[in-house]
This record gives C-alpha cells, sequence and structure tokens, in this order.
C-alpha cells in the first residue's frame, strides 16, 4: 500500500503537469504521512541531498559551457572540425558529429551542443543546400556523445545518485570509448544518408590552414586536458576541476578571445543558475525519494521479480534497457537518472553488471530518450533551432535513432568497451 | 492585482541576481581553495563548507524563482488532450500542491534550523541553524510566487507555463 501511495501521487502529479521536483518531493511526503513517520525526514532529505560538495560540479560544469558558448569557443571548435573532416562524403554532417566530440569533450551537455552546434552548422548546411531536416537529425542525435565524454555532469548525478562510492573518474573514463563508438556509426550513417541524397563534399583547406586552425582553438582542446588530467590524476577533486574550467573558460574569453563583456558575462551566469536549480532541486527532491524507495525494500523486492522472471543476465539488460528507453520518450534525463538509479542499480549488480558500466548504459539510454518524442528537450532545440516541426524532423531521423540503439546494444552487451579503459589506470 | 505582480517581478529579479551572487562567491572559494593548496602550500577549512551553504541559497532561490518563470522540468503529454479549463483547473492544483510543499519548506525548515541553533559549524564557527537558512527562505518565495500565479489566474492574467519559453513580462 505504502508503495501505491508514493508512485500513485507521483504519477497522478506528473500527469497534471506540476514540475518534477515537486512531484517528487510531495509523493514523498505523503508517503511519510502515510507511514506516520515524523515529516520534517522529508526535508531533512531534501536539505542533506542538495548540501553534497560533489554536486557543486554540476553548477560549475553549466557555467562553463555557457561561457564557452558565449564566449566564441564553440564556434573555433566547429572551425577545427570543418577543417579536419569537411572533405568526407556528407562533409557538413560529418563537421556537425566531429564538433559534437570536441565540444562534448569541454561540455558535458547535450542541449548546450545542440544549441551551439546547431546553432552554427544547421544555417550553413541549408545554404550549401542540405535540408534542414538532415542538418537537425545529425545535430540531434550527434548531441548524445556531449554525454557520454567526460565532463558529463549526468554522470556525477548518477554516481550521486548511487550512493556517492563510484568514482567520478572511472564514470568519466568508461564513457570515452562508447562516445567516440557512438560518433563513428553516428560518421557510418551520415555517409549512407548523404551518398543517398547526393550531398556535397568541402574542399580540404591544406595542412597549413588546419594548422592555423587547430592553433586558433588550442584554448578549447586545453580546457579537456585540464578536466581529464585533473580528476583522473587526482590533482583535482571533480568539483575543484570544474570550478578551475570556469574560471578557465572566463579567463579565454575575455583575456586571449576578448569575446566576452559584461552583459553576456550577466546573461551567461544568470542561464547556468535557471538551468543548474532546476536540476539541482530535483536531485534534492529525489533524495527523500531514494530514501523512501530504500526503506520500503523495493529494489530489493524488483530484484526478486526479475530473478522470477529470468535468470539470464542477456535477458535482465534487454529488459531494463527497454523500459529506460520507454521512459525517456516521457520524461527528462536528470529526473529520470535520480529515480532510476536506485530502483535498477541493485538489480543490474545483482545480475553481475558492473556499476560503473550500468552508469554508461543508462546515460547513453537516457541520452537517445532526450531526442525522442513526446518529451525530447534536445529534439526540441533542434527543431528550434532549424525551424522545422518535430514531425518533419522525426520523419527522417531513423537511421540516427539506428544508429545510437545498435550503439547501445554493443555497449551493453560489451562490458569491456566500458571497463577497459578504466581498468588502465588501476 | 498589477502593483502586486509589479513587486514580485523584482523580488524575483533580486533572488536571480544574489543566486547568481552566490554561484560567482562560490567559484571564488573553491578556486582559492585549489591556488592555496597548490601555490601556498596551505589548506583552507572553511572554502568547501562555505560554499556548500552558498550552493543551498542558490539552489532554493533558483528553484523559486524557477516557479515564478515556469522553467521547471514537468510532463506535458497529458495536458494537450484536455479542454482550456480543464486545463486551468489542474494547473492551480498543481500551483496548490507547490504552495503546500513550500509551506512544508518553511515550517519544517525552520524546526531544523531551531534545533541547530546551538550547534556550532566546526570549521566556520557560526550556529548550525545557517545550513538550514536556505530551505526557509527557498520556501517563503516559494510560497510567494505560487499564490502569485493561483492569484493571476483567477485575475485572468497569464501564468508562465513550465515548459514553454515566453517570457513573462507584466
Amino acid at each position: 500500500m505504502e508503495v501505491w501511495v508514493l508512485f500513485g501521487t507521483f504519477v497522478f502529479l506528473l500527469l497534471i503537469g506540476t514540475p518534477v521536483a515537486f512531484c517528487l518531493g510531495v509523493a514523498s511526503f505523503a508517503t511519510v504521512l502515510y507511514l506516520g513517520l515524523p515529516p520534517v525526514v522529508v526535508f531533512q532529505q531534501l536539505n542533506s541531498g542538495v548540501s553534497v560538495f560533489a554536486l557543486m560540479a554540476i553548477p560549475f560544469f553549466i557555467f562553463a559551457g555557457e561561457l564557452m558558448v558565449r564566449g566564441d569557443i564553440a564556434r573555433r571548435l566547429v572551425a577545427l572540425a570543418g577543417a579536419m573532416v569537411g572533405h568526407m562524403r556528407g562533409g557538413l554532417g560529418q563537421v556537425n558529429i566531429t564538433a559534437s566530440v570536441l565540444f562534448g569533450g569541454i561540455s558535458g551537455s547535450a542541449a548546450a551542443d545542440a544549441t551551439a552546434i546547431g546553432g552554427l552548422m544547421i544555417p550553413q548546411m541549408k545554404e550549401k543546400g542540405y535540408s534542414v531536416e538532415y542538418g537537425v537529425n545529425v545535430t540531434v542525435v550527434s548531441s548524445i556523445i556531449a554525454l557520454m565524454l567526460p565532463p558529463s555532469h549526468n554522470m556525477i548525478i548518477y554516481s550521486i545518485s548511487a550512493g556517492g562510492r563510484l568514482s567520478i573518474a572511472d564514470l568519466f573514463t568508461a564513457g570515452i570509448i562508447p562516445g567516440l563508438l557512438l560518433a563513428v556509426s553516428l560518421m557510418v550513417t551520415a555517409w549512407f544518408v548523404a551518398r543517398k541524397a547526393g550531398y556535397p563534399t568541402e574542399s580540404f583547406p591544406g595542412w597549413a590552414m588546419l594548422g592555423a586552425i587547430f592553433f586558433n582553438a588550442i584554448p578549447g582542446i586545453l580546457l579537456i586536458v585540464i578536466i581529464f588530467g585533473g580528476v583522473r590524476s587526482g590533482i583535482f577533486t571533480a568539483s575543484e576541476s570544474s570550478c578551475i574550467a570556469a574560471v578557465y573558460a572566463l579567463l579565454v574569453t575575455t583575456l586571449a578571445y576578448r569575446t566576452m563583456n559584461w552583459t553576456s558575462f550577466v546573461e551567461a551566469t544568470k542561464a547556468a543558475v535557471r538551468t543548474t536549480a532546476m536540476v539541482l532541486l530535483v536531485i534534492g527532491c529525489a533524495a527523500s525519494f531514494g530514501w523512501l524507495l530504500a526503506f520500503l525494500r523495493i529494489p530489493a523486492e524488483l530484484v526478486e521479480l526479475m530473478k522470477a522472471v529470468s535468470d539470464n543476465p542477456i535477458i535482465i539488460l534487454l529488459m531494463i534497457n527497454l523500459v529506460l528507453l520507454m521512459l525517456g520518450t516521457f520524461m527528462d534525463m536528470s529526473p529520470l537518472i535520480v529515480i532510476t538509479t536506485p530502483i535498477f542499480l541493485p538489480v543490474a549488480t545483482a545480475f553481475g553488471v558492473d556499476p560503473v558500466h550500468f552508469g554508461v548504459i543508462l546515460v547513453l539510454n537516457l541520452g537517445i530518450g532526450l531526442c525522442t518524442p513526446p518529451v525530447g528537450t534536445v529534439l526540441f532545440v533542434g527543431c528550434a533551432v532549424g525551424r522545422i516541426s518535430v514531425w518533419d524532423a522525426i520523419r527522417t531521423i531513423w537511421p540516427f535513432y539506428g544508429a545510437a540503439v545498435f550503439t547501445l546494444l554493443l555497449v551493453t552487451y560489451i562490458p569491456s568497451l566500458s571497463l577497459w579503459l578504466p581498468s588502465l589506470f588501476h | 492585482m498589477k502593483s502586486v505582480a509589479w513587486a514580485l517581478r523584482h523580488v524575483a529579479r533580486l533572488s536571480l541576481w544574489l543566486a547568481a551572487a552566490g554561484l560567482i562567491m562560490m567559484t571564488v572559494f573553491i578556486t582559492a581553495q585549489v591556488v592555496a593548496r597548490y601555490i601556498f602550500n596551505d589548506s583552507l577549512v572553511w572554502s568547501e563548507p562555505a560554499a556548500v551553504i552558498l550552493m543551498g541559497w542558490f539552489i532554493f532561490l533558483g528553484a523559486a524563482v524557477g516557479i515564478r518563470e515556469g522553467y521547471h522540468l514537468s510532463f506535458d503529454v497529458l495536458l494537450y488532450f484536455l479542454p482550456e479549463k480543464a486545463k486551468l483547473w489542474l494547473y492551480s492544483i498543481s500551483d496548490l500542491v507547490v504552495l503546500g510543499f513550500g509551506t512544508g519548506m518553511l515550517w519544517f525548515g525552520s524546526q531544523l534550523a531551531l534545533s541547530a541553533w546551538d550547534v556550532r559549524l566546526p570549521s566556520l564557527g557560526i550556529s548550525g541553524a545557517f545550513d538550514f537558512l536556505p530551505i526557509v527562505g527557498g520556501g517563503v518565495l516559494v510560497i510567494l510566487f505560487s499564490l502569485e500565479r493561483l492569484a493571476r489566474r483567477a485575475a485572468g492574467m497569464p501564468t508562465a507555463r513550465f515548459g514553454e519559453t515566453d517570457p513573462l513580462e507584466d
């Protein structure tokens, strides 16, 4: 019965359009009242849920990303990607994907990636005779790459939702090969789609020009080194490295590029405050929700239930993936990570899946959910940038969904894709 | 009603500025911590707990403003199929629920703050009540902004919808 109060209140409030954070908080409150526990515990959990030092990486990475988008770092990375792969079949589509890899290495937010790269690439693609749908499709699906590569704040949310014991450095490292694999499978797809549609290629600018463009982009690339190197080597904690990233982005854009003025700085700060307050309130409210899930022993019961269905980890992982993909079409990523991690992680580990590996599966899976209607933030951003309807976008997006799901299956069933790289550091 | 909306718009603007200042101060504190450790070989004991308290302020202030500006994540699919009138009723139920939770933040947050009054935070030397003040302050703003949403709807004025992006001008 308590379970019904918890999930019933949550689903009811969700359906009438209450913000997700409050759905979680109020559902926990109702359940605590039903159980006769002191209600103050909900707010205690909320407060301790947001007072975690490791969470600080989220506002800092988002802040750094806002500064980079407004301060021209993104444009220089796109130029670099253009010089590198523009001469391949599907030219600007390949550029778009490669730019997502470079930008993903500094930002980690799929929505920021779609805004920044879509904003730069889609008009260019339109001008060169590509269909807008192709531009939007490539932009939207390739932004999942940003979620996989460090610094992905969704990996940090996962690590915290998993009880805070998982190493963020390991999660960051584990996402690299799957992220690059996704990039390759998207590039192959873009190549086929472009060949069928007869899209042009760009001319190779020559090595001297490539060198010059690379030189221009070095400050952005150095950021990748600072963040990843800092966290991996243990010089900084993830929170400290994210803070250094924000300061560095500010210094580069004001002193080296001179593209940041007071107005853009204020806008970047406010945008970062809005996004992070929203994400972190969800995480705080999910703390009491997750506490109740554990209190009611729901994950343990689910493990028993799943064991009754099958004892084959291949089938269990397939089931978890299907459920997550389905949930992902309806809900946003960060609330889903905080809600589903305490439920599915115990199931996955009971069937012998490594928690780091499961994190990579979860982030990639829910990343696909960001690109699917009816609720897909990144799809909406891409359509808004390209000024086409969601319907127009999804009519031609299927090959790219296919490539992403194919990568998801590879990542799910070949654990070493995720676990080999981190193991080198141990 | 117009003048109340005008006043609350300024409250929201001020809260957002304070939250932004909090983010910048957090950045300064943590940078100071790294600089102190690697350049002066000295560890700051206050920077992490102070930044965590600032983060609490910045989350709860920013989240409360989010109610007024309607930028919280929510789920709209079912609402597409409902007539306008039913939607407005559901929005009001939603706002009442948020109002209730805000009241809880204020009431239970104050209880937590009072119970921690005599505790001294080890590295900062201030009362433990400071840990819980953000949730109390956030609660007050959540109450104000959700009451405003209800009043605006009753007066036939627009409320920013969660998920919609047009800014609220009044």
